[in-house]
């Protein structure tokens, strides 16, 4: 194989790769902006914040209010990979969670700030923005 | 008294030639040895009647322990490996890149409804086998597989040996999680520090594989290849290390670790585990016997380069997803 052709091969492989790495970050802000608003939601006082578990965490940013009473909602459906195994470093919680199910964290009244959620590998994250 | 010079391999350290010399000096019938790192040969004057090519022989036995050999004649296979790389680079890639397409896809995300049983249990471990574990355990078996194969160790036993380690501690200790269910908790910080290890291994065996550190001859992580070497010899290392891939960081295996826990009993337990281990196995057994075929086919210099350049993107990988899983930096992707 001629060399310049490898070379040539790798750069776009490279440039491919990048692309499954961070092309998805671009594209989250206005995809999250339609979701946003159907996975918070304050039921008697208490903002839930509902984040899909399966396969990564969806949706990946989340917004929500600070200062009141929050809890976040972590919904499993046959979820066996990375994603079920959370940790949250900013409050200290680290659980596997069930393979299907709902876990309820009680997040207290967060200060504005962001909440970052993790799977154990540190493959998948997501974030919530308290304002 | 004759003079003769050798090509020698494996120096990649200044004090490699102080070794040398001291050694062969030793040997009776040796008068100055010298060793000359730039051209990697070594002169000697001999009062021997042996012909040149037993010379190299007699002496390559004194100093292959330490990973040295001579030759007469300069060893055809590196002067070939600069043009390798080139080859390796694009096909390492391509798996890398396949790979994390695959992740990214989503087609892992299979549905397995109702409980877990062991059939269950033996699917998830055939999803898992190509899910992003295969990033640390089968990035791991990869880059020791080549890394011992190219050694030319007993590669088989070895192998076979790893994975007995694998399926039998796989049963145990499931059996174990299910006997007595709470009581042991596996850690998580635990399984991330095992995970930046296990990925800082590779990283370290991938260079290697790729010839870094021989074209280089960074001098510094010799200890660790010694070490390396020594206890890669050991029956009782591919048995261990097979033990350790169950605390490994894997989001499947430690899905399937929770199952065994609340599974009420060692028996119910150990089948569970068994069954994911052995789902595990054809790709993991793919991945180290592979090796073996193509490290003693004539590929092998491709193979060896192409592994590590696959080691080297799933090191980086786990190692920056593991630092993140720790909290130490910020995630920097989410496949």
């Amino acid at each position: 194989m001629n060399k310049i052709v490898s070379i040539i091969l790798a750069t776009v492989l490279v440039i491919g790769i990048g692309i499954v790495f961070f092309g998805q970050l671009k594209n989250n802000p206005g995809l999250n902006g339609v979701q946003t608003a159907q996975n918070v939601e304050i039921r008697d006082g208490v903002q839930y914040v509902t984040i899909n578990a399966r396969g990564g965490y969806s949706p990946k940013v989340s917004t929500a209010q600070a200062n009141i009473p929050t809890k976040l909602v972590v919904k499993t459906n046959e979820t066996y990979d990375c994603s079920a195994a959370l940790v949250i470093r900013s409050i200290g919680y680290q659980k596997i969670l069930p393979q299907t199910g709902e876990e309820i964290i009680d997040l207290g009244s967060p200060q504005s700030g962001t909440l970052q959620g993790l799977c154990s590998m540190g493959m998948y994250n997501f974030k919530i923005n308290f304002n | 008294m004759k003079t003769y010079t050798f090509y020698v391999s494996g120096t990649h350290c200044a004090s490699c030639k102080i070794f040398i010399e001291d050694t062969l000096n030793e040997q009776i019938g040796i008068d100055r040895a010298s060793v000359d790192l730039k051209r990697e040969t070594v002169s000697i004057d001999t009062t021997l009647d042996e012909s040149q090519h037993r010379l190299a022989e007699i002496l390559t036995e004194k100093i292959h322990h330490n990973g040295y050999s001579l030759s007469v004649e300069k060893k055809a296979g590196e002067k070939k490996d600069n043009g390798v790389i080139w080859q390796a680079l694009p096909i390492g890639l391509a798996f890398l890149a396949l790979f994390f397409l695959v992740q990214k896809s989503g087609v892992l995300n299979l549905g397995i409804g109702g409980q877990t049983t062991p059939v269950t249990s033996f699917i998830i471990g055939l999803i898992a086998s190509v899910s992003s574990c295969l990033a640390i355990v089968g990035g791991l078996v990869l880059s020791l597989s080549a890394k011992v194969s190219q050694d030319n160790v007993s590669d088989i036993k070895t192998f076979v040996l790893f994975h007995i380690g694998r399926l039998v501690s796989f049963a145990a200790l499931g059996g174990v999680l299910g006997a007595f269910g709470k009581a042991v908790g596996i850690n998580f910080t635990l399984t991330s520090i095992l995970g930046l290890l296990a990925s800082i291994v590779m990283l370290l065996l991938g260079l290697n594989l790729v010839g870094v550190f021989v074209k280089n001859k960074i001098a510094l992580p010799s200890g660790f290849f010694n070490f390396f070497r020594r206890i890669e010899h050991k029956t009782l290392t591919p048995l261990i290390l097979g033990f350790a891939t169950f605390f490994l960081p894997c989001g499947f295996t430690q899905s399937m670790q929770v199952s065994a826990l609340g599974s009420g009993s060692f028996m119910s337990g150990l089948f569970l585990m068994l069954a994911f281990a052995i789902g595990t196995l054809p790709i993991l057994a793919l991945l180290s016997f592979g090796s073996a075929s193509f490290a003693h086919g004539k590929h092998a210099p491709l193979f060896f380069k192409s592994a590590g350049v696959v080691v080297i993107g799933l090191g980086l990988f786990a190692l920056l997803a593991g630092l993140a899983g720790l909290g130490i930096i910020n995630p920097l992707f989410s496949i």
